[in-house]
């Protein structure tokens, strides 16, 4: 341990270094049941160079790397936790540089520490903004969230499943830096630049598109130092509708309409609870609003820009409303109780207060994709087996051909003897969906093993032949995914 | 010839009427347009010939296909697997190959209008899953080869620009779930349809990595990687509404105009402009194609005979025009569209030349409802092929296009390709105005050696143009000498999808001339 402590202070210097063993510990656990190994290192970069030294250097003394970008000290889903004893924790939170924004090609250039706190505000002076996750947490990484594949809440700009992550520079397991898309080249960043290119396509180089392989793999594929991420216009006029029912198909229906003809912007279909913790933060006025609402809430948002902004909410809100009486539907209740700039505010600004822990302060979730006929099925599956404090949110991804569902399991974790009966529960319904046919395609570390289980053999195996060409040694992340022997 | 032995497997696998080694065949499969200047330029005799395959085997199944690549793997052959079947990348590059065509495989397998999606097989046109989405009010991304062309090619193995990418983006950006068989003969279903509870199509990715970044990247593997037998694709809204009332003959159809379809031709008169204009149309979302075409582009596209186009020398003069079509599926939405249009108009002094001076054949509209405007290309000379390729901000493409003028003005002057000032050019947008992509069309005379020769130096001046320059990389930048030749300018990408092939591909039976080999491979040519 000495020596690679010695070595990667002659990279990064010692300040940037830590082993201070209460901090180390702090590393060893998140807000999963995944218990973790204490690292034995943990180190800030400040730029790819030293990143890819570090990588380099693990690959000779044979250490693990596990990088993680949010400043925030809270994490979820066990997937930064180290797996084995002598892991070194790349700490890219000092890597802060929002390196260009560019209002004519709507992209972003920002290194893996930029959060969303500090870049909204900087994209709302251009005009601009961001697609986002649903309220994301102030101090988390706006790259992580993109590579983990998070669900962003306009469908309709969701134009392929790895929106919006574009260009991306990375250092691949082997410590070989590489950039994906038109960044690889010709010619440097600031030559492509001269001449134009704004690192706006992801595909590529020519016949291959590693960013879709280092995208979700949890970090075991390359460490990325920088990404372009796309940006929309910041609308000048917002108008909310909220539907609300006791029957989550009606709004299915309707949302569905608005998807085919690619109407609205922000689309989010929420229980009640859980749209109560989005524009509540204490408990109790959480319960009250929740007690008030239906069980189902259709949130859409008609947005305009510029001087033809309100006719262009006005023909979409009159077309919607043709279509939404050829559904003949019962008349569905749209008399919010809730204030508009809430509702705007959970869509669109980051939060200091996690929504999904307000209610009791912890939460587990579970999350995965389906298509549009099952939802109602896995809805009542993960009713019928949770315990009480469910909040289910519903988001129409990639231009509404396939559905998120995330179910949270709210629970007080002052509450110690509750905290077991949450595991087994949170267990017991993850293993049902996934037996059910869930397809959870973020599989983090206690689903892993099952739903590779549960995954053809060809494609655990085409995984594991990519994770061998990019990295040999199984240096980054090992034991996620497939990633186990 | 296949041996006799081998030929009998083989015919065991499809039945002997699915399979000819002879050489009637054999030699009809080893023609391809455009074949010639690709053989010119990679040092060859300059004919429209491949090498000729040692057998054409028509698979009807999965199962089938995947039996053949396992014969190939025994025998070490290679394989090249074609659906529609344009251009020379579906052509062999050894004599030890067979080709497989996969025009049994025809069928759409669903059409999932709640799920905005399709499921086809290869041979499937664009044409055919268009009509069959439009009962739904839905369409499909169709590339710029146009609705008779494969969308499962275009969107596995392709490249995937296309007239209405505004709206319905790129093809490699369409796709979800993946049937697909590997060099190895394995079957590997991609995202959720390789789920062993309840698989389905709607999404490619995961669980974890997305395997679609192996797959492809900006332009396909042509076969290089494995065949692929059945895609989802996403479905798109209908532009318009969806009467498709046409009658008459080719090419001058009667054509039913919908209610609420406009087109806009108008000169932006500077390249600053162009790009301003282009961004700002995109920006409001209004356009279902928003190309920049050249003058002479411009006289292509409303013509439907040589003599139609020289009738339209007048078009021919705008400087820097940009092509946009609208479509509504109501009277509000084409109002406010409309609206926008013509402030966009008078705020940057425009004249839109459509029916003001010049009033389009109604089959116009159908072609752009159809996506079939590319082959307007054939018209001048009979042959074309597209220079360039790159794809990024408008700013590159414009300046690709800008740069590419001196030196297509040469080759003009050499008279080897047709005189459209220099400036032939196709550029679009894509999923509003996020990216683009600019091509240069070039008409040649596939019959003239000259031409062909002409045409094939143009492209590697063109090509290195583009290397030298960082204007990005080109469609056509694929096979081994290309790579070697680009791979150090772009992160040494070639070794790392070297690696790729070989691990996929351990015995180098996916033919890979149009793709990359592992080098190893080489030793069973």
């Amino acid at each position: 341990m000495n020596e690679i402590y010695q070595k990667l202070v002659k990279i990064c210097g010692k300040k940037n270094l830590s082993n201070n063993p209460d901090l180390l510990k702090t590393y060893s656990e998140d807000c999963s049941y995944v218990s973790g190994k204490t690292p034995i290192s943990i180190v800030w970069p400040k730029n790819s160079k030293q990143i890819e030294e570090i990588l380099k250097l693990a690959n000779s003394m044979g250490f693990s790397v596990i990088s993680i970008s949010s400043s925030s000290n809270v994490r979820y889903h066990g997937d930064t936790l180290p797996k084995k004893d002598n892991s070194v924790i790349l700490n890219l939170s000092k890597m802060k540089n929002i390196v260009s924004i560019d209002r004519k090609n709507r992209v972003v250039m920002v290194e893996p520490g930029v959060t969303f706190a500090e870049l909204i505000p900087k994209l709302k002076e251009k005009g601009l903004r961001l697609l986002l996750p649903l309220h994301p947490e102030s101090d988390k990484s706006v790259l992580t969230s993109a590579l983990k594949r998070e669900p962003i809440t306009i469908p309709r700009y969701h134009w392929d499943s790895s929106d919006p992550l574009l260009c991306t520079e990375v250092v691949f397991g082997t410590g070989d830096l590489f950039r994906t898309g038109t960044a690889a080249g010709p010619g440097t960043i600031k030559q492509q630049q001269k001449r134009g290119a704004a690192q706006v396509n992801p595909m590529g180089p020519t016949h291959f598109s590693p960013y879709r392989v280092i995208q979700g793999a949890q970090g075991s594929i390359g460490v990325v130092t920088w990404a372009t991420v796309k940006l929309e216009l910041l609308p000048t006029v917002q108008k909310v509708i909220h539907l609300q029912s006791e029957n989550l198909q009606d709004l299915l229906d309707v949302q569905q309409i608005l998807l085919k003809y690619r109407y609205a912007d922000e689309i989010v279909i929420l229980q009640n609870l859980n749209l109560a913790c989005l524009v509540k933060i204490e408990s109790s006025q959480i319960v009250e609003l929740s007690n008030s609402l239906a069980k189902w809430n259709l949130i859409y948002v008609l947005s305009g820009r510029g001087k033809f902004a309100n006719d262009k909410i006005s023909y979409q809100e009159n077309d919607i409303n043709d279509l939404v009486q050829e559904l003949k539907k019962e008349k569905l209740n749209n008399n919010s109780p809730i204030n508009e700039k809430d509702i705007l505010t959970a869509l669109k600004e980051p939060t200091a207060f996690p929504w999904r822990s307000r209610l009791k302060g912890a939460y587990q979730d579970i999350f995965f994709i389906t298509n549009f006929e099952r939802i109602p099925e896995f809805v009542s599956i993960v009713e019928k087996m949770a315990q009480k404090n469910l909040g289910t949110y519903i988001q129409a991804l990639n231009q509404g051909t396939s559905y998120y569902c995330e179910f949270d399991l709210f629970y007080d974790p002052g509450d110690e003897s509750a905290i077991p009966g949450i595991k087994q529960n949170f267990m017991d319904i993850s293993s049902k969906l996934i037996e059910a046919g869930a397809f959870f395609n973020r599989p983090y570390s206690l689903w892993a093993k099952e739903v590779f289980a549960n995954h053809s053999e060809e494609t655990i195996t085409a995984f594991k032949k990519v994770k061998k060409i990019f990295d040999p040694n199984n240096i980054l992340n090992p034991g996620v995914l497939c990633f186990d022997d | 010839m296949l041996e006799k032995d081998i030929l009998k497997e083989f015919q065991d696998v499809v039945g002997p009427e699915f399979i000819d080694d002879g050489d009637v065949m054999t030699n009809v499969y080893a023609y391809n347009w455009c074949t010639e200047f690709v053989n010119y330029m990679e040092g060859k005799e300059p004919i429209p010939f491949s090498p000729v395959p040692k057998a054409v085997i028509l698979p009807s199944t999965t199962e089938e296909v995947q039996k053949i690549i396992k014969l190939c793997n025994k025998y070490k052959i290679k394989f090249k697997a074609q659906s529609t079947g344009l251009g020379p990348w579906n052509q062999p590059s050894t004599d030890n190959s067979i080709i497989l065509d996969l025009r049994r495989m025809n069928k759409i397998v669903k059409i999932d209008e709640k799920n905005l999606y399709a499921v086809v097989e290869s041979y499937v046109s664009g044409a055919q899953l268009q009509a069959e989405a439009m009962k739904y009010g839905l369409t499909v991304h169709m590339p710029g080869a146009g609705p008779m062309a494969s969308p499962l090619a275009s969107h596995t193995s392709m490249a995937g620009p296309g007239f209405t990418s505004p709206q319905t983006g790129h093809s490699a950006r369409n796709v979800l779930g993946v049937e697909w068989v590997l060099p190895d003969g394995k079957i590997m279903r991609l995202g959720s349809l390789g789920q062993k509870n309840n698989p389905d199509w709607f999404i490619g990715d995961g669980p974890g990595p997305s395997l679609r970044g192996i797959m492809r990247g900006w332009v396909g593997a042509k076969s290089g990687i494995g065949v692929f037998t059945k895609v989802g694709i996403k479905l798109f809204p209908y532009p318009t509404d969806t009467k498709f009332v046409m009658t008459g003959h080719a090419p001058l159809y009667n054509f039913e105009k919908p209610d609420y379809i406009r087109a806009y031709v108008f000169d932006c008169k500077s390249w600053k402009g162009l790009e301003k204009i282009m961004l700002r149309v995109e920006e409001e979302e209004v356009g279902f194609i928003v190309s920049h075409i050249s003058g002479l582009a411009v006289m292509a596209i409303f013509s439907y005979s040589i003599e139609g186009l020289m009738d339209k020398m007048a078009l021919g003069v705008l400087k820097n025009p940009l092509l946009v079509v609208m479509g509504a599926r109501t009277k509000r939405e084409f109002d406010y569209k409309q609206m926008v249009m013509e402030d966009i108009l008078t705020e940057y002094d425009l004249e839109n030349i459509i029916d003001t001076k010049y009033v389009p054949e109604k089959v116009f509209y159908a072609e752009c409802l159809r996506a079939n405007l590319g082959y307007h290309g054939f018209i001048a000379t009979g042959g074309f092929q597209s220079a360039k390729g790159q794809a990024d901000a408008a700013a590159l493409c414009l300046r690709a296009e800008k740069t590419n003028i001196p030196l297509k003005q040469k080759y003009i002057k050499k008279e080897a390709i047709a005189n459209d000032f220099g400036e032939g050019a196709w550029m679009t947008s894509y999923e509003g105005g996020h990216f683009f992509h600019m091509e240069s069309p070039t008409m040649f005379n596939q019959s003239d050696l000259k031409s062909v020769k002409g045409m094939a130096n143009y492209m590697d001046e063109s090509n290195k143009q583009d290397l030298i320059k960082h204007l990005g990389a080109p469609f056509f930048i694929e096979g081994d000498k290309l790579h070697d030749e680009w791979g150090p300018h772009m992160m040494n990408y070639h070794n790392w999808l070297r690696k790729i092939k070989a691990a996929f591909d351990p015995n180098g039976v996916a033919d890979s001339g149009f793709y990359i080999t592992a080098k190893k491979e080489c030793e069973n040519k």
